[in-house]
This record gives structure tokens, sequence and C-alpha cells, in this order.
């Protein structure tokens, strides 16, 4: 008590520690917790238990809605001068699909090849080339508000202000894609749903350590560790997370420790040039290490440590994170099913990168952001031996498809120069839609007009360049998605 | 050590008795005890090798003053039953005589394949026979087996499907399913060596006899003291004395009432089926651990803060868990406020309801299995209603245990069992520990049969310290050997056992050995009580 | 007719020209089948599936009230003609423990088998409807039999483990060539013959009943009155496999009708509908006519592509791409094809509750086990799959109940079934989902 009063009373922190070191390293004291809920730090403007499309405070006129009909796809492809008039009608609606086995998938990888080349020219392919399509436009956040870190120490920057009061807030990723459908809400959004959902089944597990000498709610000298754990979390008979379970915390790439400080149960860590947590997925493809740079953590800690929420935050490689969005599955299935356009948010992220400049261009090559975590305690300890992140021989096969795409994506961008879709990957399924639509009576015309990633020969065959058979069973996998 | 190529030679020379003595008319059937699931299962495996799968549903087990095992005597089959056992037999005939197993299972060859060979199936039924039956078959009991072979081999075109039908039957059998203990008439009942090898293997191994102690009957060792000794020691030097007290204990400390506990998941979503097994498991480590590993006294298992837990107790036991395997040892701090096997979640979520913790039925259950105290049933006109009452006034279960208990009808039984609930009220319905309960701090004192104690902790020093601890242990290993009611069990009849194994500072393995080392444990009096009327009641 | 040893010896056997001469065939032909009779002929029960791809809307399907007279939802209005001969389960979990939780498989595989697949399209042991054949087909021409009502053979969910699944028929044509083309005998036809194997047991338990004068002696008597029973015990199985060695029971009035003729089968709405009764009606024929007890049928796969004329997206892509809408709260067009769904499962019981048997409907004499692959196919969730199982199992099961599961693992409905249709089963399941625990209350 006396101690408390100490610290919250005095400003003079380092004198009142010292004059009572004593009983402070006399109570050395710990508090694990497990991540139950991970996601983008974008705060929703709407109300409780509206879907994510409505117009509400964040996004004036509700989320983006690339693709969601006929006439969203004409908008889309009449942005191609290349295209003829009846080449985009037959794309919207193939002739004699009601005679196909199965119309609804000929459509969506019609649809899925066409968004899928929206280049300049013909022959590009959009999402490894995004910088070579017309920019569809990407609705920004409005509001004032938002979640997040003042990065920079400058209040002038940033154009947000927190709940709490603090003025500066640089969360650039959420002006850039906080109208963007499926992680406007997170109680509705589709893929903040599907990442946690996936997260909690056991794709991955974030695990947080505080420590220290004096009192778990007030303590100028306490640690924070955050990192991935290989122990899935384990869910209660109500399919909560359950609290108290234990896990290993694995001090490899997605660890970081931090130093912290502690007022009335808010913790606060430094800031520091890099900071490694893991990163929000909802495919084995797409995790990895988050690498925030200049980040920091804040979390708030119940009385009795029952529960902690906060944010992780700092700059990330912009191109990063298009890739691991964009490439969880394809860009088009991703485009075609939750209504984003990957191209949209290329330029979302180029208009809006707000730090990282590159020494030789000055470009600002990362963008602010954070991740929100709740967060049910738990007890964290290191591995009695070496422990290491659980991964299926099948989840690297698909983690190579994933950093082959990436690589050339970025390869196209930083240089400007037009990339091919690399084969036998995810982005690059090859003859896909070409078996799809196998028994469409108009199938020679999409052949012919429509571009592809492959070549095949008179008998349907894959001749150039041919697919690296490994990759075929990550591809398989896929399709059932 | 025994010469495993003579064994060998002795199995395969077994073919029947020549003057056997479960056939003579004078003698008597002291016993006759149903296989447990997991003494059949157990001897499934170790006849046929643990590859041979048993699928099937046992019958239902009830527990009598305290045991399972004493129901053994007293149940039957129902018609139900026996549809499972047969299909069971079915099944593990079919797998013992495939191509897979045959080469293994079959020691010799037919002549054909697809014709009936009664030489070779004679040894096949007279091996098994003598496994199954845990005796030599009689002449007419092979040639019966032989008989019913050749005619499935005939229909059937195959050898080996006539060695199916034949093990399914035997596998069928009452033989095989009852162990029949016979006694040798006389002025007092002996029981023959067979039966003498049986009795201790399910006892010490909680399995069929294995050929060694078969051989040791066969040769008459069993009945003089030297043999018997020599194979006790045997038995009890072996690792497969885990699997024996491993039953005991599940059995003693009704670890089986977990099949059927449930919990309130509103209130307590923690608790899952995994959580109850973890929790049976970490008991039965622990009692193992103590008394055999350690070789430690019986009665520290009230008060050793050494336990085993897994991921999922460390949950409940709110500390870390190493991932150093599946389980790791653990010992509690000082201010845990748990030692002993009455503050493991076990003991504490077994005998609770599913959404609060019973200082009655705790302290029924553990009065009954740690003292050998049963509590009367309550009449049946009680009323409830100041219990149940959680809104009321009354905020803790000791408060409104004490307004019922009050009352005097109620009151003689629940100052004799509630005292050692009410000091665990520390701990939830799922072994989890508070302090409070409804905003109130729990009072924790008790004072049982003149003694005062606080928490659990304190339960368990007044347990160790109490004489009457030990000596129920022993009364039940007795009644659980032979398959006789705790309550009918004359302290006489284990008394030198039992000061062997106080002298030895409560090893286990000196109070086991001292029980079937005594004259009492294979011989019966003349006259053998007929069933008590509780047990024709159960009938 | 009663049946004459040597014809039912002959040739029967793996071919073999040898007459069994054990006693218990005599006393089985004694009285020429009179004993048996006596025992009583027994209406078989018959065990079905139903699968249904994408899973419903809970906020449509899962009625509030729990128990007897739960009101009726939005999506389960379609099925209210059954409401009184089905139990619905709510909330019930899939627990994959530490396999990963494949995308419309792991759901349907777990509630298959009780065990969350290692692997993408495999099951990791039999499914139910197998383990139930094993215990209920014995004797019958077909151990199972199979439809898949948009036409591709690989949709049917009965496997014997592993990546094969058993291939079902994928027209009704197809399905009817199997059931009642060349082959087919009618059991009224007086060609019916009894199972050798039911036969080659009973005198194993023969043999078990002549150990008992042997084995009763030396006992006292309360041992005795104990092995009375267990040698009740097996005369009573005696009886039950006499009674299997009797032709079957066929007591529906039924007419075989004419072949269907060729017609579309794929995955348009309007074809399912036509499709699904039909093949319903060809699969409840089998049953009362017992060439199987156990009838499959599969509307789609799971991620089910049916789709409606017209609505480019179908079923599948629709759960991915609709919005939720603001105003309702669920996915508009989700929640209509959801309703589809329910409406080929009312259309398959009212098949099978068409047929008269005894003194009730071969429904009655069935348990049909309907189940899906997701909850929210939108993300993929597998907490909270409905499942329905409709039919009293010939009175074994009580129907009429709501099971709100409350985050019970899903093997718990399976284990329910398995009793109900009077396996003798303990548990059932691995891992998380291994349960020895039935809805004891379901079952009468």
């Amino acid at each position: 008590m006396r101690l408390r009063n100490c610290l919250l009373a005095s400003t003079l922190v380092v004198a009142c520690a010292a004059a009572l070191a004593q009983p402070a390293a006399a109570a050395p004291w710990t508090r694990g917790f497990v991540v139950r809920e991970y996601g983008f730090a974008f705060r929703y403007g709407g109300r409780p238990g509206v879907a994510e499309t409505a117009p509400a405070a964040d996004c004036a006129r509700g989320s983006a809605t690339h693709f969601n009909d006929e006439a969203e796809m004409r908008t889309a492809l009449s942005r191609q001068p290349w295209r003829s008039k009846q080449e985009i009608e037959s794309i919207i609606a193939p002739p004699g699909i009601e005679k196909a086995r199965l119309p609804t998938y000929v459509r969506f990888y019609v649809w899925g090849r066409a968004v899928s080349y929206r280049g300049w020219r013909k022959g590009i392919e959009t999402y490894i080339n995004p910088f070579a399509a017309h920019d569809p436009g990407q609705p920004q956040v409005v509001s004032k508000i938002s979640d997040g870190f003042d990065l920079d120490g400058n209040p002038k920057t940033g154009g947000f202000t927190s709940t709490g009061g603090i003025r500066g807030i640089d969360n650039a990723l959420y002006r850039a894609w906080g109208c963007d459908a499926p992680f406007r809400n997170p109680a509705s959004g589709t893929l903040d749903l599907r990442e946690n959902t996936q997260m909690q089944e056991g794709l991955y597990t974030v695990v947080i350590r505080i420590s220290g000498n004096q009192d778990p709610m007030n303590d100028n000298d306490a640690t924070v560790e955050i990192g991935y754990s290989p122990d899935k979390i384990v869910r209660d008979a109500r399919a909560n997370v359950a609290p108290d379970y234990s896990y290993r915390i694995v001090k490899g790439e997605q660890y970081t420790r931090l130093k912290a400080r502690i007022r009335n149960g808010v913790v606060e860590t430094e800031q520091v040039d890099r900071l490694h947590v893991p990163r929000i997925g909802w495919f084995p493809d797409q995790m990895g290490d988050a690498d925030f740079h200049r980040g920091r953590l804040s979390l708030t800690v119940d009385t009795d440590g029952r529960a902690a929420s906060g944010f992780v935050g700092g700059y990330r490689n912009w191109l990063d994170l298009l890739a691991e969005n964009t490439f969880a599955q394809t860009g088009a299935e991703q485009g075609i099913r939750d209504h984003e356009d990957a191209v949209g948010l290329y330029y979302a992220l180029k208009r809006n990168a707000d730090g990282m400049p590159d020494p030789r261009t000055g470009r600002n090559t990362g963008i602010s952001m954070a991740y929100r975590i709740k967060a049910v305690p738990a007890h964290v300890v290191d591995p009695a031996r070496p422990a290491q992140i659980r991964r299926l021989p099948a989840d690297e096969e698909r983690n190579r498809g994933f950093e082959t795409v990436k690589a050339a994506m970025i390869r196209a961008v930083t240089t400007r120069t037009i990339q091919d879709v690399p084969l036998g990957t995810g982005e690059g399924q090859f003859p896909a839609m070409e078996k799809t639509i196998a028994d469409l009576p108009s199938r020679d015309f999409f052949l012919k007009t429509l571009d592809a990633p492959g070549r095949l020969d008179e008998n349907g065959n894959v001749v150039e360049p041919s697919p690296k058979p490994g990759r075929l069973s990550a591809l398989r996998a896929r399709q059932g998605n | 050590m025994r010469n495993t190529a003579a064994l060998a030679v002795f199995l395969i020379g077994i073919t029947c008795a020549s003057a056997p003595a479960w056939t003579a008319g004078s003698n008597q059937v002291v016993k006759l005890r149903r296989l447990s699931e997991q003494e059949y299962r157990n001897s499934i495996a170790d006849i046929f090798g643990k590859d041979i799968l048993v699928q099937g549903m046992f019958e239902p087990q009830i527990r009598i003053s305290g045991l399972v095992a004493t129901s053994t005597a007293v149940l039957s089959v129902t018609p139900a039953g026996f549809e499972s056992f047969s299909k069971m037999a079915d099944s593990i005939a079919i797998q013992a005589t495939d191509e897979a197993h045959r080469g293994r299972l079959v020691s010799c060859s037919p002549r054909s394949a697809k014709a009936p060979d009664d030489a070779c199936a004679g040894e096949f039924f007279s091996h098994y026979g003598f496994m199954l039956f845990r005796r030599p078959l009689t002449a007419d009991e092979r040639q019966a087996r032989v008989n019913l072979a050749r005619a499935m081999t005939r229909s059937s075109g195959d050898f080996y499907g006539g060695l199916r039908y034949g093990l399914a039957q035997m596998l069928q059998s009452p033989n095989f399913l009852f162990r029949k203990e016979l006694a040798i008439g006389g002025k007092a009942l002996r029981l023959e060596p067979y039966s003498r090898a049986a009795r201790l293997s399910y006892l010490i191994w909680d399995t069929t006899p294995d050929a060694e102690l078969l051989h040791a009957a066969d040769t008459g060792e069993l009945n003089t003291a030297a043999g018997m000794d020599q194979q006790v020691d045997r038995l009890l030097a072996s690792p497969r004395l885990e699997a024996g007290m491993r039953a005991f204990f599940t059995d003693m400390l009704e670890l089986d009432t977990f099949d059927t506990v449930s919990k309130d998941s509103l209130i307590f979503p923690k608790w899952s089926a995994a959580m109850a097994l973890s929790a049976r498991e970490e008991t039965l480590r622990g009692a193992i651990d103590l008394t055999l590993h350690q070789n430690g006294d019986l009665r520290d298992l009230m008060t050793t803060r050494k336990t085993f837990i897994n991921r999922n107790l460390a949950a409940i036991y709110d500390v870390d868990f190493s991932f150093d395997g599946e389980w790791m040892p653990l010992e509690f701090s000082p201010d845990s406020g748990r030692s002993g096997i009455v503050t493991q979640v076990s003991m504490l979520s077994m005998f609770s309801h599913p959404g609060q913790s019973s200082p009655t039925k705790r302290g029924v259950a553990l009065m009954d299995i740690f003292l050998c105290e049963p509590t009367p049933t309550p009449p049946a006109n009680v009323d409830f209603s100041v219990i149940n009452e959680t809104n009321g006034p009354l905020k803790t279960v000791r408060e409104r245990l004490m307004a019922h208990a009050t009352t005097p009808t109620c009151a003689s039984c629940h100052t004799h069992s509630d005292p050692i609930g009410l000091s665990l009220e520390g701990f939830d319905t799922i072994g989890g520990r508070r302090l409070m309960e409804n905003g109130q701090r729990i009072d924790l004192s008790a004072t049982l049969q003149g003694k005062t104690f606080l928490d659990g902790p304190g339960l368990g020093r007044y347990l160790h310290d109490n004489p009457k601890f030990p000596a129920c242990m022993a009364r039940k290993l007795y009644a659980y050997a032979k398959g006789i009611d705790t309550e009918e069990v004359d302290a006489s009849a284990f008394r030198t056992a039992y000061q062997a194994f106080a002298d030895s500072g409560y090893r286990m393995r000196t109070l086991i050995k001292g029980l079937v080392e005594s004259p009492e444990f294979f011989d019966t009096p003349a006259a053998v009580k007929e069933a008590s009327a509780r047990q024709q009641a159960l009938r | 007719m009663p049946i004459h040893r040597r014809t039912v010896l002959h040739g029967m056997i793996q071919g073999s020209a040898a007459v069994m001469a054990v006693p218990f065939l005599d006393c089985f032909l004694d009285g020429k089948g009179q004993a048996l009779a006596a025992t009583g002929q027994r209406i078989p029960t018959r065990f079905s599936t139903f699968f249904f791809g994408l899973g419903l809307t809970t906020s449509l399907w899962v009625p509030k009230k729990a128990g007897l007279d739960y009101e009726t939802t939005v999506q389960l209005k379609p099925l209210e003609p059954f409401k009184k001969k089905m139990n619905v389960f709510s909330g019930m979990r899939v627990m994959v423990d530490d396999n990963p939780n494949f995308q419309h498989w792991s759901g349907n595989a777990a509630i298959a088998t009780g065990i969350a697949p290692t692997k993408v399209s495999q099951f990791d042991s039999k499914t139910i409807d197998q383990t139930i054949a094993d215990a209920i087909s014995r004797g019958t021409r077909y151990k199972s039999v199979a439809a898949a009502a948009s036409g591709d053979p690989k949709h049917c969910y009965s496997s014997l483990g592993g990546a094969n699944t058993l291939p079902a028929e994928p027209s009704p044509l197809s399905l009817y060539t199997r059931l009642f083309g060349p082959g087919f005998q009618d059991p009224s036809s007086g060609a019916w013959q009894p199972d050798p194997q039911v036969m080659l047991q009973q005198s194993v338990l023969s043999a078990v009943t002549d150990e008992r004068r042997d084995f009763m002696r030396n006992l006292g008597a309360g041992d005795r009155a104990r092995m009375e029973q267990y040698f009740t015990s097996v005369r009573d199985t005696e009886r039950q496999m006499a009674a299997e060695l009797q032709r079957p029971d066929v007591v529906a009035k039924v007419a075989i009708p004419a072949a269907p003729g060729e017609m579309p089968v794929n995955y348009a709405l309007p074809n399912v509908r036509a499709v699904t009764p039909l093949m319903a009606r060809l699969g409840a024929l089998a049953l009362a006519t017992d060439q199987t007890r156990v009838f499959n049928l599969a509307i789609s796969e799971p991620g089910s592509n049916i789709f409606v004329p017209g609505d480019p997206l179908g079923y599948h892509v629709t759960t991915h791409m609709e919005a939720i809408d603001p105003v309702l709260g669920y996915q508009p067009h989700v929640a209509q094809y959801n309703i589809y769904s329910m409406e080929l499962l009312a259309s398959v019981l009212k098949e099978l509750d068409a047929i008269p048997e005894g003194d009730g409907t071969l429904l009655d004499h069935s348990l049909v086990f309907a189940y899906s692959d997701q909850s929210y196919a939108k993300i993929h969730a597998v907490d909270g799959i409905p499942i329905m199982l409709a039919g009293s199992a010939s009175g074994r099961m009580k129907t009429g109940y709501h099971i709100a599961g409350g985050g019970n693992a899903v093997s718990r409905v399976g284990l329910t079934a398995m009793k109900a249709m009077g396996l003798s089963v303990d548990g059932w399941g691995k891992g998380s989902m291994e349960t020895k625990s039935a809805y004891t209350e379901l079952l009468a």
C-alpha cells in the first residue's frame, strides 16, 4: 500500500523505487496470458449487431463493394480499354452457362480470370503487378478517432485521437483499409471472424508474459514478452478460450522481450526498433512474423489479472501487408468472395504510407498500424526442451508457394517491371478455369479471349511453363476452400 | 527364473487332467466371480497379444460395501450382456485365427488347410483351454471342442474356421467368463492349486495366471509354503504389480465414479471428459508411485504434497505445466492448501454436485472409503429446501447445511460425516481452490470424533494419524482379493497381516504378502456361509 | 414353407457339398419351424443417413426452448410434419484436437466417425452407417446402399475408413437397377434363404449350453441361481438367432414400380428436388423388402454446389460472397438455400413415412441420421453443425426433442444413434470427442 501511494504520488519515480528497493526486490511476480482475439486495430464505427457493409461514423458510404454484382463487375472490367463491350458482357454472363454442369463455378472462374488481368494492356497479371492496373478506388476512413499508438511522438501527425484523448495516433492502415468489408466489424467481418476462428481452432497461438519485481498493478521495472506458442489454444466446455492453461513461449523469430512500466494496471512498453510478433492469418500460407518497426505494446490488465486487452503496433512494410492479405487464397477469390480489390488496397497503402522511408528514394515503405489484443490468463512457460512452431509438411509446401508469389509481386512493384505469375502456386492456378469451363458451349471464346498464366496444347495439356509437381497438392488442397 | 523353453514344453504337453479335482463330487465351489471388464481385457491381451482388439459393451457393475470387486461374486450375465460377450468372443476368435495371427497363435499346422485335423485342433484347444479356463481341460471338454471344430471345418471347408468357432465357444463359456474357486473337502476347505493361482494372479496382476504360475499349480508347488512364497515374491517383484494395484486403488477409491460425473458447464466450463480422465490418472499415478515405486508409508497418501499432473490438471491447480512429456511430477507449495489425496481434483469432484460442492457427499464418501465407516441413508421425507436456497440470507454451504442439520432426525448422521466435507469447502465442485463463497470467507474448521482440524491438509493429517485408516485399507484389500463383503470380514482374518503391515511402516507389498500368505487366505472353515441376506436381495 | 436343411446347406457355404450333421440342426428342424415361428418374427430396424452441405443459419434454425414442445423455427418449418417423429441437436461441437480444421471436411468426417480427420477427404475409421450395418445387415442382400441426388457417385460419406468411400448410385435409374434389376428376389416369392453364418453361430451357442451340467456341479444355491440366469441368457441369444433364420417378415404392402426413365441429375435445384424423393422412395422400397437395412442419401457434397437456376453464384459461393443483411442480421440468400436442404430432408422422411409396416410406418422402424459439414459456412465454423435423428428405431428412440448440445461433442449423437440401433457399444470417438455418454434420456 505504501509502495503504491508512493508511486502514484511521486513523479520522481527513480528516487522512490530506490528508496523502496528492498520490498520491491522481495516480490518478483509473473502474469501470463494467451491471446483469444487478435486482429487489425480497426475501430468499427457502426452500432453493434449491424452488418459490416452499412454506412457509419467510420465509413461514410459503408464498406467497399468491389465485384459485388454484375454492375460492379462491369465497372471493374470497363477500366481496361483493350476489352470490347462484347467481351465484358460475355464475361459477366457467359453464353450457354445454363448448360454447364457446374454453372456457378464456371462463372466464378471466368470472373476470377477476368479480374486477375486488369493491366493497361492484355497479359498482365494484376495481383502480381498491381501498379500496372488502374486504381479502382478504396473508400477511406473518415473518423477522427482511432485505436493504436502515437508512434512518432508527434501529436500533430497521424490525424487520429484515441478514445483516451491521446492526440496524434498513427494508424494509417486503419485509414487505408478500415472500410474494407471483411475487416470492418470484428463481430461479423468475414476475415476478422475467420482468422480468429482459425486461431482458436489451433492455427497459431500468441502468448504474452509480464513480469516484474514490485506489484503487478504498478511496477516501474516490468518486462513484457510476446511470442508464438507451439501449444494449441484450449477451449472450454462453452467453446471459449479456457483460462489458466499452460503454454510454452518459443523464443524464435516471432519473440520479443520489452521493458515496460505499469501504472494502475496499464502496461506500456518501451518503443523498439524491431518488434517481432506473430502476424494474423487464416491459412498456414500466411503465417509468420509481423516485424513491426518502432514497435510498442500496451495492455490493460484487470485488478485480479483475469483479463487483459490492448494493442501491439508499429510500422510495417506495406508490401508485406498487401501480400499477406491478397495471397491468402488468390487475389481473385478474395476479391469476388469478400468484395475487396487488392489493386484498390495497393493504391490505398501507397497513398497512406507514413513511415520507414527508403533511404535512397525517400518513399515511405512502411505504414503505421496496430493489432488489437484480447487475452485470458495463462501460464506462460519456457520450454523444457527446444520447441518449434507446429507446421504440417503440407503447410510448408503452401508457405513456399506463398513466398514465391509474394517475391514476384514485390519484384514487380519495386522494379516496375511486369512479372509473370509463378505457376503451380495459389495465385498461379492453371488450368483450373480451363477445366471448369470444359462443358461450356462458349468455352472456345473464353479460351481465346481470356489471358492465362500458362499455355495448353491441342490435347489440353499444360505446355509452358509446366507447374512444378510438388506444388500441385497444395493447389488441390486449396481448391476445397 | 524358470526356463521359458521348459515352460513352452509344459504348455504344449498339457492335454487333459487325469484325476481332475474340479470334477470330484465332494468338493465345493467357494466363490464364483464374473470377470471384470479390465480382467477380461488384460486376460485376452496376455493370452492372445495386445494387438487383438476387444470391442464391445461390458455389463455394468455395482458397488457393495465400498467395493465393486464384491459384486463380481454376486452378479450374473443378462441376455444383453451375453449377446455382447458372444459377439466379442466371435470377434476375438476371428482375429486369433486370421491369416495375420495364426502363424503366431496356432502352434501346429494342419495336414490340409481345408480339412479337419483332430490332432492339431486338439493341441490348439488344449493350450487355449488351459489358458482361458485357468486349468487343464478334461478329456471330454477337449473332445467336445475337437468335435465342434471338425463339424465346422467340414461345413466351411476351412480348418481355421473350425478353430475359430471352437475358440469362440470357449470365450463365451462360463468357464472363462467366471472364475470358479474350488475348494477340496475335508475338515477345512482348502482351495485347490489352480484356483489359488487365479486368485493370486487377479489380485496381484489383475490378469489371468501366466504359464509359470499355472505350472506351479500343476506341480503342486502352490500347496507348499515355500512354493507359495516363491511365487508370491515373483509376482510382487514384477512391474505388473502396478496393474494389479491400479485395479485395487481404482476400486477402493471409487474412481469408476468418474464415468458418471458431470459438471454444469455454464458455471464450470473448465470441466471436461478429458479433465475427469486426467484426475483419475493423477490419483492412480500418485498412489502407485508412493506405495510401489517409492515403497513409501501408505498413510503418507494423506499428507504428501507430491503428485503428478498433466496440462489439464495444471489449469485447475493453477500451476505451470512443463511440457516435458504428458505428465510431470509436482510438489505443491506449502501455502497451496493442497496435500494428500483428499485435496486432489479426483476426490473433490467425484463427490460433489454438478454445480456446487457438497460437504455431505464428500464426507459420506471419504468416511466410507478411508475409514470403512458408512453413513446410513437419509430418511425418505427429508427436506432439502434450506440447503438448496442459494439466494437466501445464508451465503455459504456451511451455513445452509448447519441450518438443515440441526433437525434432530438429521443431526446424528450429519455430525458423523459432515466435518470431513466442511474442511474441504476450500475447493469448489471441480476441485479448484477458493477462499470466499458469495463474498464471505469460508470457515474450514472441523471437529471429528473429538479431534479438531482445519482445511484439506488438516483433514489429511487427521486421517494419516487415525489408525482406522490403514486398518480400513487392509480390510478392503482382503475383501477385494476374496470377493467378499467388506463389512463381513472378521478382523481376525487379517490380524497377522495387518501387524506385519504396521511393523513394516505400512508398506503395500508387505500387506499383500502378509494377506496372501496367511493361512486363512486360501482356506475356508468347512461350513461356508450362504450368501448374506444383502447379497440375496441384490439378486 | 419349411426350410429344408439340405437345400440350405448344399452349396451355400463356400460351395461345400458337405452336409452338417450337428445336433442343433435336428433341434432346429424337429418342429419344422413351428417352434421358431412362436418366437415371433420381427420387423428389422433400419438405418439411413441424409447428408446436406453447408449447414443452416444458427439464428434461424436453433429453437430457443430445449426438450419437448420446442418452438418450430423458420428453418425447421419444412420438418414440422415430422416434429413428433424426430429429434434435433444444436450446439454440438467438433473438437479437432491436434488436427487441422479441414474446411468442409472435418465437420462431416467427425460426425460420421466421432474422430477428427487427420487428412482431408479421408475418414480415420469406419463411418457410423457401416458400423451399424455390421451389426444389423446380416442376411440382407446388400450391406448398405447409397444414392447421390446431384448425380456424382463420389457424394457418399460412407466408408470403411481411409480415402475410399462406397460409391453412390448417381441416378434413380441406376439405383433402381441395382435394387430391383437382375438378381432381385422378392422376399414373398419363396426364394429367400437364411444366412449360413447364423447357423454356425447357433451351433457354438448350443455347445455353450452343453457345458451346463458340468458347470453346475459343486455350486452353492446362490451361485446356482446366478448360473441359471447365465444359461437363460444363452438361450435368449439362441432364440434371437433362430428368429434371424426365419424369412424376414415383410409386412409392408408394397409393389415394386416400373423402372424410372432417364432424367437429368445435377446440381440444379429443380432436378435435385425431383430426384431426391424418387431416390428416397426406391431406398424405402429396398428397406421395406429387406434388400438392405442401411440406406445413405446425400443431396450434394460438403460445400454444396446446388444452385437455383438464374442464381449466378450457387449455394457454396453465396455462403462466402453474400454480406450479412444489415437489417436481418443474416445472409438472406444463404438462408433460403438452407431451407431447401430442410425441404429435401422432409421429402425423404415423407417417403419413409408413407410405407405402412406393422402398427406404424417404415420411418417408425428406422433411424435417419441427418447432418451437415459446417455450421456457419461463411467462415467454415464447425461448432453447432445441425444434426437430426428421425424415426423412433422401432420404439427404441424417444422423439420430439430438441437437444441443446451446450458444447458437447458431436460423437454423443452418433453413440446415441448406435445404442438406439441396438448395438452393444460402450463408447465412441477419439480424443476430446471420445465419449461414453449417450443421450440416455432419448433411449427407450
